[in-house]
């Protein structure tokens, strides 16, 4: 809690021989991070990478066949439900005897697909190019072959005079307008010239004999028939995804698990006789792999605890409470801790639903968001998203106790008063109660901001101690203290001159000297002395005094974007209830239940958007508060992911 | 200068609308300027998204930066207003 999980660093040497052994037991273990081995071009020593194991390559080409087929198929191992562990040895004795039929089938099925699929497009085609004569009473052979004659049929925009001998077919069928005229090859060019006029278009006549009519019908029938056997072929994929996914995901864990451990030696710093690996370990689960490791190579290892020197360069993992879990996803995005800092995330689960129900505390909203983010669950499946829909479920809940705290349901007030301050604009004029306590709210928020600044230096004076050492830690401590200093003399020299309510009133304390009364002297006391604790460590930081004012200024927003939501709920309300539907209940006309249904659409389509808008500014604004006012206060971050050398095998089992 | 035709009442209802106007200035020129603001930052974002998934909770972060002038805005709008 409050810090990264702890590590020990192992250093791992043994015989080429054990290496087999010794890269399997770790991978089945599943807590080795490995650090990779970079070879040095300047020592002189004769360490170099190793060699992956001998059966690399074979593992390597299954692996690239089953995730063919897979994506053939279309299987997602991610998107997969196990259902039956498959026992590992029975995958791997099919892989040797059913991985070729299986993959032969899956081949065929695929190449007879799109076989259908490009005759039935092609029938398609057809009957697109035999349309337009559908509508002129020829067949196909009268439209070509002869010497004398010459053809033409096209699309036109009006019907065309023709002054030669001539016979003419028109039909001004909407969206067809087909002509065909047949006259002596010699009249060829007026004619032509008459019939471009009038917007000719020529249409290549089909290489088909018979009726245009019924050779389309043919065509469209065919395209049908293919168009039910694709669906059978499509059937029979599906029912080959039903019959094959188990074992290809499970060969696909089984083969990556092969590839990775036969692989592992490339991290490995090897001699002609030996290797040696150097990785982290969980304090509390090092005593046991060691114990393993010992055991399986019969004592032929030698293992050497390290010292942690650079912090740098250890794997961090989160060690946090079942309920603060999910807020990792939103520290990653952030960045990592590092080994030897606070970890933020248990303050970050606890503060930011907190946040998120001040911005949105409304029942209705929270009850639409707590069940989308449950709902959601079952599309969703990956990792970050399970995790960032937990985060949305507490916040939703939130959300709803601060909504029964505002007494607000989608901007309408529930049977009670405002158990704490009260959101109620006056909107509609439709004010009941006190109208919104927007003064007192903003202090509160106000209050909010000033503590969780102090809590943040506070949190940076104790990581500055576990950063720094000597003078440096001195200078950062020093500095933080001067932060606060300054913010606190600002605030004492505020209360000294304006009283405001909901906080301390120092107005009234006897005055020292120049009108200064004893508060207002602290705070300028502190102040200066705050400015040079700032300074001592870098007198560039003094350009960023301000920011103490705006960052406090700048909690507002936990007023300010909630009362904007309240406002647009309200609104939304008071146009369709109040401007639509209610007047037209009064004495419904026809006119008067579409104007109803109106206004029903309105309340329905404002309030979805105000869920949205909730959702992005409750979220948005309460994790900005975090990452930009509170973080850049102590947190450094920049940790590397702990990756243990393994995986937790879903399909498949030993 | 005294006009004669203004009362008490016109000037409290003509002091509520031009602190209505304040507000509804506050408001809007912030979010003018956070507009502007964002618009680059945003483009950059994007951008760098686009080249690299693993920025976009920093990106999401610098964009969301201005908005704080918006904000001030607000306070200042719901100070004039209540």
């Amino acid at each position: 809690m409050l810090r990264p999980e702890r590590m020990r660093r192992l250093l791992i040497a043994a015989p080429q021989g054990e290496i087999e052994t010794i890269v399997s037991e770790l991978y089945r273990h599943n807590v080795y991070h490995i650090e990779d081995f970079v070879p040095e071009s300047t020592s002189s020593d004769s360490l170099s990478i190793g060699h992956p194991l001998s059966w690399a390559s074979d593992a390597a080409s299954a692996l690239i066949k089953v995730r063919a087929i897979e994506s053939a198929a279309g299987i997602d191992p991610e998107n997969v439900e196990t259902r039956a562990k498959l026992p590992a040895s029975k995958v791997r004795a099919m892989i040797q005897t059913d991985l070729p039929a299986i993959q032969k089938e899956a081949e065929g099925l695929i190449a007879s697909r799109s076989r259908l699929e490009t005759q039935q497009k092609e029938h398609e085609q057809r009957a697109k190019e035999l349309e337009p004569f559908t509508v002129v009473p020829l067949d196909l052979e009268l439209y070509r072959g002869y010497t004398r004659f010459t053809v033409f049929a096209g699309h036109i925009a009006h019907d065309a005079d023709i002054d030669v001998p001539h016979e003419k077919y028109f039909s001004d069928k909407p969206a067809v307008n087909m002509i065909v005229v047949v006259v002596q090859s010699e009249d060829r060019e007026p004619v032509e010239r008459t019939l471009l006029d009038a917007g000719f278009q020529a249409v290549p006549i089909p290489d088909e004999t018979g009726s245009p009519a019924e050779l389309r019908n043919d065509h469209l029938a065919k395209a049908d028939q293919i168009g039910t056997e694709i669906t059978a072929a499509n059937t029979r994929l599906a029912e080959f995804r039903e019959r094959h996914t188990d074992f290809l995901v499970a060969c696909d864990e089984l083969l990556t698990a092969d590839v990775e451990r036969a692989e592992a030696p490339l991290r490995f710093a090897t001699t002609e006789e030996t290797f040696i690996t150097e990785g982290w370990v969980p304090e509390d689960r090092a005593d046991r792999i060691q114990e393993a490791l010992e055991r399986v190579t019969n004592g032929r290892i030698y293992i050497e605890e390290l010292e942690v020197d650079d912090d740098t360069a250890v794997p961090v993992e989160y060690e946090n409470p079942s309920f603060a879990r999910p807020s990792q996803v939103l520290m990653d995005v952030y960045a990592r801790p590092r080994y030897s800092e606070l970890d933020p995330t248990l303050l970050l689960a606890i503060v930011f639903p907190i946040f998120f129900g001040m911005i949105l505390g409304d029942v209705g909203y929270g009850t639409v968001l707590l069940l989308l983010s449950l709902g959601l669950r079952k599309v969703l499946t990956g990792e970050g998203g399970r995790m960032l829909l937990k985060v949305l479920s507490i916040a939703s809940i939130s959300s709803i106790i601060f909504g029964i705290l505002y007494s607000e349901f989608l901007g309408f007030s529930l049977p009670w008063p405002a158990l704490i301050f009260s959101r109620h604009l006056n909107i509609g004029g439709a004010a009941s109660g006190h109208g919104p306590q927007v003064v007192e709210l903003m202090i509160v928020a106000i209050w909010i901001g000033i503590l969780h600044i102090t809590l943040g230096r506070i949190l940076g004076i104790l990581n500055a101690r576990k950063l720094y050492h000597g003078n440096h830690a001195t200078k950062a401590i020093l500095s933080h203290i001067g932060w606060l200093a300054v913010m606190w003399g600002i605030l004492l020299l505020i209360w000294s001159f304006f009283p405001i309510p909901m906080m301390p009133d120092l107005t009234g304390l006897p005055v020292v000297a120049m009108g200064f009364n004893v508060s207002a002297v602290t705070g300028i006391v502190l102040l200066i002395a705050g400015v040079i604790g700032i300074a001592q460590e870098n007198p560039l930081e003094v350009v960023e005094l301000p920011t103490i004012i705006s960052h406090v200024l700048s909690y507002a927003r936990l007023v300010a974007v909630g009362l904007s939501s309240v406002a647009i709920a309200m609104v939304v309300n008071y146009i369709s209830i109040g401007m639509l539907i209610e007047p037209q209940l009064a004495a419904i006309t026809p006119l008067g239940v579409i104007i109803i249904i109106a206004g029903i659409l309105v309340f329905l389509l404002g309030h979805v958007l105000n869920t949205a808008l909730g959702l992005l500014g409750g979220g948005l604004h309460s994790i900005r508060l975090h990452y930009v006012e509170f973080f850049t206060k102590f947190y450094k971050g920049g940790g590397i992911k702990y990756n243990p050398f393994g995986m937790k095998s879903k399909f498949t089992e030993e | 200068m005294v006009d004669v035709g203004t009362t008490l009442e016109m000037v409290q209802a003509s002091q509520a609308g031009m602190s209505a106007v304040g507000a509804g200035l506050a408001v809007g020129l912030t979010g003018v300027g956070t507009g502007i603001a964002e618009m680059g930052i945003g483009a950059a974002a994007v951008g760098a998204t686009a080249e690299n998934r693993d920025m976009f909770g920093l990106a999401l972060l610098f964009t969301v930066i201005p908005e704080t002038i918006v904000i001030f805005g607000l306070v200042v709008a719901l100070l004039l207003l209540f």
